[in-house]
C-alpha cells in the first residue's frame, strides 16, 4: 500500500518534471530572451515589464478581463474536440450570437437585471443555432463539420456586416457600428481588482460545471468515449449523432455568450469586423489544445495566455520591445508542446508495443 | 559452449506489473528455439527488449559471448537480429523488391540499381524456398506471401538470428507448412530462429528447444524431443487443461432470436448476406462456421444494429428489432462480444473501469438523472474484475496495458453482466492462449446453462464443434447448411464452407 502511494508520488513528480508543458515554457522563454538580447534589448528588463504589466494594477484587471473570452472560447472548442468533433466555427458562433445579444441589449427596454440575462440568453440561443447548422449538416447530409463550421464563419461575418451596415447603423458616429449599448443593459463590473466584468464569474462557473460533467455525468462519459473511439461508442449503444448535435449546441451557446459579453461587457458597440480582430476563437482553440481539452488546465492556460498578451502590451509601452514578441512566445510554446508530445509517444511504456509505436521507433 | 544469443536476468517493470522477472534465455547457434507462454506471460515484452525497442530495467544481453546493448531497433538489426512482427510493416504500393531493399538499396553511380535489387531478392528467395515475385506490388499479395517478404527483409539485412512473433496466427494450414519448411531450411543453412507462439502443436512440430514463460518468468527450458505437450502445458498454465470438452446434452427452450429472410447489402449494392433465416433458442449455442469474408461479420453487424438490413425481419424475444438502433436492441435483450476487441470492443485511451462501464452506463443502478453514483460504478467494475479474474494493475489504469486475454475478459465480463436473453459472440477466442480460451468457453457454457441463447461465429472449427448445439455454415452470404455437431466432422463442414457441396450437387 505504502509502496503504491510512493510509486504514485514518484510517478507524478517525474511527470511534472518531464511534462511537455514545463519544458516548452522554459524553452519558449529562453528563445524569447535570446531574441530580445540579439536585437539589442535587455531581456531581464523586458521580462520584468511583461510580468509586472500583466499582474499588477490595471494590468491584473486587464489580464482577468481578457481571460474571459480566451477561456470561454477554449471551453467551447474543448467540448467539441473531446467528442471528436472538429468545430472550427467558434468565431462565427461568437459573432452572430454576439450581435443577437447586442440587439436585445439595445432595443429591448427594461431593467438591467432582466435585460442583461436576456441578452446573454439571446446570444446563447443564436450561437447554438449557428452551431446546430453544421451539426445537422453532418448527421443528415454527411457534410463534415470541420468544413461547414469553418465556412459558416464567413457567412456569420457577412450577415452581421449586412445587418450592422444597413439595418442597425448608428448615423451619429463615423464607425460602421450599432448604437451604444445603453448603460442599464451593460454587463456589471465587480468591485474587485479595479472593476472586473461579472462574466469572469460566469466563466469560472462554466469551468466548474464542465469539470463536473466530465468527471461524473453520463453525458460527459458518453462524449469522452465517443471522442476516444466512435466505433466502440456506437457499439456500446451511444447515439453518436444525437451527442454530436448536443455538443454543437452547447459549444455554439458558449460562443454566443462570449460574443454577447464582448459587446455588452467590453466594446459596448458592435463594430463591423471588430469582434474577429482579436482572434479569441483561435487563441481559445490553441489554449484548448495545449490543455488537452480539460476544463481546469484550460482555465490556467487561458489565464497564462491572457497575461502574456497583456504583459506584451506593457512591455512595448515600458521597455520598447514589440508586443508581438508575446505572440512569438505563444506560438513557440505551442510548437514546443506539439514536438514534445510527438517525441514522448515513442518512449511511453506499454506491455504490448503497438504498431504506431514500433513504427515510430524506426524502420524495422 | 558459446551461445548465439543469451539473456541473463532480464527484468522489466511497468507500474503495477512485473512484465519480465529475471528471465534467462540461452539460444544455441542454428537451432529453432520456441518461446511459449500464455498471453501476458511476457513474450512480447521480452522480444521488444531484445530488439532494442525499449531498455530492460535489469539484466544483460550477449551475442556470441559478447555483451551488447541496443538503444534502438537499428542497433539490433546491425548486430544481426531480424524480427518479423505479427503485423507487417510494408509499403503497400511498392514492389516486393523495393520493400526488401528499402534503405539499403544497391546503387550504381549514386543511383538506385533496381535490376540488382530484384536480382538479389530473387536469389535470396530461391535459396531459402521463399516463393515470391520480386516485382509484384505488395498490396496485391496474400498474407502468407507478405510474411515471406518480411522474412526476406530480415535476410537481406543478413540477420543471423531471426525472431518470428506468432508467425502462424494469420496463415492457412498450407501456408503454415510452407513457412515451417522455410524455417527448417534457414536452420540448416546455419541461421538461428526464435519462434514465439502459444500453439503447442507448432512447438512440437518445428522447434529444437523450448523455453516456457509464465507470469513474466522463464519457468522451463526443455529439449523438444524429450518433452510432450502435456508437460509444456503444465509449465505454461501451472495446471492441467482439458482441451477437448464436448458440450453436454442440453434441451433448448423457446426461440429467443428469429431471423427471417435477412438480406444485407455491402459496397456497390451487392448482397453480402442473402436471404438468411434461422432461430436461436434459449439454452443453446448456435455456431456459425465459414471461411472469413463470407458474410458472417455483416450478418452480425446487421443483428446488432451496426449495419442496415435491406430486407427481412429480425425478432428478439418477441420484439421486432429490424430497424432498431444499437441502444434499442441492447434494451430488447442483446449483448455482443465483437470480433475486433481492440477497435470496437474496447477503447484504448480509456481506463479499465470506463471500458467495463460501457453499455451499463445508463442503468438505474449506476446513475440517477444523468449523474453517476461513483460508489456504484466502483462496485460494479470492482466486482467484474474480481469475478472474471481480470489481471490489471489498477481499474483506473489505461486498458491498453492489458494483455490480449485480459482485454477479452473485460469485453466478456461486461457483456455477460447484461444478463440478456441473447449473447452474440464473434470470434470470442481468436488470438487467445489456452488458459483464456478455456475461460471464455466455460463462460459461454455457463451462459447457455443458465438459459441464455448464444450465437457464436468462429473460424476455429474445433471450437464450433465442441461448443455448438447446432452449426450453421455460411458460404457467399447464404446459410448453406444446418448441421448437428454430433453427426459431422471437420472435413464435412469444410466441404460446405468452401462451396464444394454445390459442385457435388451439380455433378
Amino acid at each position: 500500500m505504502l509502496e503504491r502511494v510512493l510509486n504514485q508520488v514518484r510517478d507524478m513528480s517525474r511527470r511534472a518534471v518531464v511534462s511537455p508543458v514545463t519544458f516548452s515554457l522554459l524553452f519558449a522563454f529562453a528563445l524569447a530572451a535570446a531574441i530580445v538580447a540579439v536585437t539589442g534589448g535587455d531581456p531581464l528588463a523586458a521580462g520584468g515589464e511583461m510580468f509586472t504589466g500583466a499582474v499588477t494594477g490595471s494590468g491584473l484587471r486587464n489580464t482577468l478581463g481578457r481571460s474571459v473570452p480566451i477561456i470561454g472560447m477554449a471551453l467551447a472548442v474543448s467540448i467539441a474536440f473531446r467528442s471528436g468533433i472538429i468545430n472550427l466555427g467558434g468565431e462565427g458562433q461568437m459573432v452572430i450570437g454576439g450581435l443577437a445579444g447586442t440587439i436585445v441589449a439595445i432595443y429591448v427596454p427594461g431593467p438591467g437585471y432582466v435585460i442583461v440575462p436576456l441578452a446573454m440568453l439571446a446570444g446563447a440561443v443564436v450561437g447554438a443555432v449557428w452551431g446546430l447548422l453544421p451539426a445537422y449538416g453532418q448527421t443528415w447530409l454527411r457534410l463534415p463539420i470541420l468544413i461547414t463550421s469553418l465556412l459558416l464563419n464567413y457567412v456569420a461575418r457577412a450577415i452581421t456586416g449586412y445587418l450592422v451596415r444597413f439595418q442597425l447603423l448608428d448615423d451619429a458616429v463615423t464607425l460602421t457600428s450599432t448604437r451604444q449599448v445603453p448603460e442599464t443593459a451593460r454587463m456589471p463590473k465587480m468591485p474587485i481588482f479595479g472593476g472586473v466584468s461579472l462574466s469572469l464569474i460566469l466563466v469560472i462557473v462554466l469551468v466548474a460545471l464542465l469539470w463536473m460533467v466530465y468527471t461524473r455525468s453520463v453525458a460527459g462519459y458518453e462524449s469522452q468515449m465517443t471522442g476516444f473511439n466512435m466505433r466502440s461508442a456506437r457499439y456500446g449503444g451511444i447515439d453518436v449523432e444525437q451527442r454530436t448535435v448536443q455538443v454543437m449546441v452547447v459549444a455554439g451557446a458558449i460562443g454566443g455568450l462570449i460574443g454577447t459579453h464582448l459587446i455588452i461587457g467590453e466594446a459596448l458597440r458592435f463594430i463591423d469586423g471588430e469582434l474577429v480582430l482579436a482572434g479569441f476563437a483561435w487563441t481559445g482553440l490553441l489554449v484548448s489544445l495545449l490543455a488537452v481539452n480539460r476544463p481546469i488546465p484550460i482555465f490556467i492556460t487561458g489565464m497564462f495566455f491572457s497575461a502574456l498578451q497583456i504583459g506584451g502590451l506593457a512591455m512595448q509601452r515600458n521597455a520598447g520591445v514589440s508586443w508581438r514578441l508575446s505572440q512569438v512566445l505563444q506560438a513557440v510554446v505551442i510548437v514546443a508542446v506539439a514536438c514534445r508530445l510527438a517525441i514522448r509517444r515513442g518512449e511511453r511504456p506499454s506491455t504490448e508495443v503497438s504498431d504506431a509505436e514500433s513504427a515510430a521507433v524506426g524502420e524495422v | 559452449m558459446t551461445f548465439e544469443l543469451e539473456l541473463r536476468g532480464i527484468t522489466k517493470r511497468y507500474p503495477g506489473v512485473l512484465a519480465n522477472d529475471a528471465v534467462d534465455l540461452a539460444v544455441r547457434p542454428a537451432e529453432i528455439h520456441a518461446i511459449v507462454g500464455e498471453n501476458g506471460a511476457g513474450k512480447t515484452t521480452l522480444m521488444s527488449l531484445l530488439y532494442g525497442l525499449f531498455p530492460p530495467d535489469e539484466g544483460e544481453i550477449f551475442m556470441r559471448g559478447e555483451r551488447v546493448e541496443f538503444s534502438s531497433a537499428l542497433d539490433a538489426i546491425a548486430a544481426g537480429l531480424g524480427m518479423v512482427h505479427q503485423s507487417f510493416k510494408l509499403f503497400p504500393t511498392l514492389s516486393v523488391a523495393e520493400n526488401v531493399v528499402f534503405r539499403q538499396e544497391p546503387r550504381r553511380r549514386g543511383l538506385i540499381d533496381r535490376a540488382a535489387g530484384i536480382a538479389r531478392v530473387s536469389e535470396l528467395a530461391d535459396r531459402y524456398g521463399l516463393a515470391v515475385d520480386p516485382e509484384a506490388a505488395v498490396e496485391d499479395l496474400p498474407v502468407g506471401v507478405l510474411q515471406r517478404v518480411e522474412i526476406l527483409k530480415a535476410l537481406y539485412r543478413d540477420a543471423q538470428v531471426l525472431i518470428l512473433d506468432e508467425p502462424t496466427a494469420v496463415l492457412t494450414p498450407q501456408e503454415r507448412d510452407q513457412l515451417f519448411e522455410v524455417i527448417r531450411r534457414l536452420r540448416d543453412a546455419g541461421r538461428t530462429i526464435i519462434f514465439i507462439t502459444h500453439k503447442l502443436g507448432e512447438v512440437m512440430a518445428i522447434s529444437d528447444r523450448v523455453t516456457v514463460l509464465r507470469n513474466g518468468r522463464a519457468v522451463a527450458d526443455l529439449v523438444t524431443a524429450e518433452t510432450d505437450p502435456a508437460e509444456i502445458t503444465l509449465h505454461m498454465t501451472g495446471r492441467a487443461v482439458d482441451l477437448d470438452r464436448r458440450a453436454p446434452e442440453h434441451q433448448p427452450g423457446q426461440a429467443v432470436l428469429e431471423v427471417e429472410n435477412l438480406t444485407v447489402l455491402g459496397g456497390h449494392g451487392r448482397a453480402v448476406v442473402k436471404d438468411a433465416s434461422f432461430q436461436v433458442r434459449s439454452g443453446e449455442i448456435v455456431g456459425i462456421a465459414g471461411v472469413a469474408g463470407n458474410g458472417q461479420s455483416e450478418l452480425i453487424e446487421a443483428l446488432c444494429g451496426l449495419a442496415e438490413a435491406h430486407n427481412g425481419a429480425v425478432t428478439l424475444s418477441g420484439t421486432d428489432i429490424t430497424t432498431a438502433d444499437v441502444a434499442g436492441r441492447r434494451a430488447a435483450g442483446l449483448a455482443y462480444i465483437p470480433e475486433d476487441r481492440y477497435g470496437v470492443g474496447t477503447t484504448r485511451q480509456a481506463s479499465v473501469s470506463e471500458n467495463l462501464l460501457m453499455g451499463h452506463h445508463r442503468e438505474e443502478t449506476v446513475q440517477r438523472r444523468g449523474w453517476f453514483d461513483r460508489g456504484a460504478v466502483a462496485r460494479l467494475t470492482g466486482r467484474l474484475v474480481e469475478v472474471f479474474d481480470i489481471k490489471a494493475g489498477s481499474v483506473s489504469g489505461p486498458v491498453s496495458t492489458l494483455s490480449g486475454g485480459n482485454l477479452q475478459k473485460v469485453v466478456v465480463a461486461r457483456e455477460m453482466e447484461h444478463g440478456t436473453p441473447l449473447l452474440i459472440a464473434e470470434q470470442p477466442t481468436r488470438g487467445l492462449d489456452i488458459g483464456a480460451i478455456e475461460f471464455v468457453h466455460s463462460q459461454l457454457i455457463r451462459y447457455r446453462d443458465q438459459g441464455g441463447a448464444v450465437l457464436m461465429v468462429s473460424a476455429e472449427l474445433s471450437e464450433i464443434l465442441s461448443l455448438s448445439t447446432r452449426i450453421l455454415v455460411m458460404f457467399e452470404g447464404s446459410i448453406v447448411a444446418t448441421l448437428d455437431p454430433r453427426a459431422v466432422d471437420e472435413p464435412e463442414i469444410g466441404l460446405y464452407m468452401t462451396g464444394a457441396h454445390l459442385e457435388a450437387a451439380v455433378a
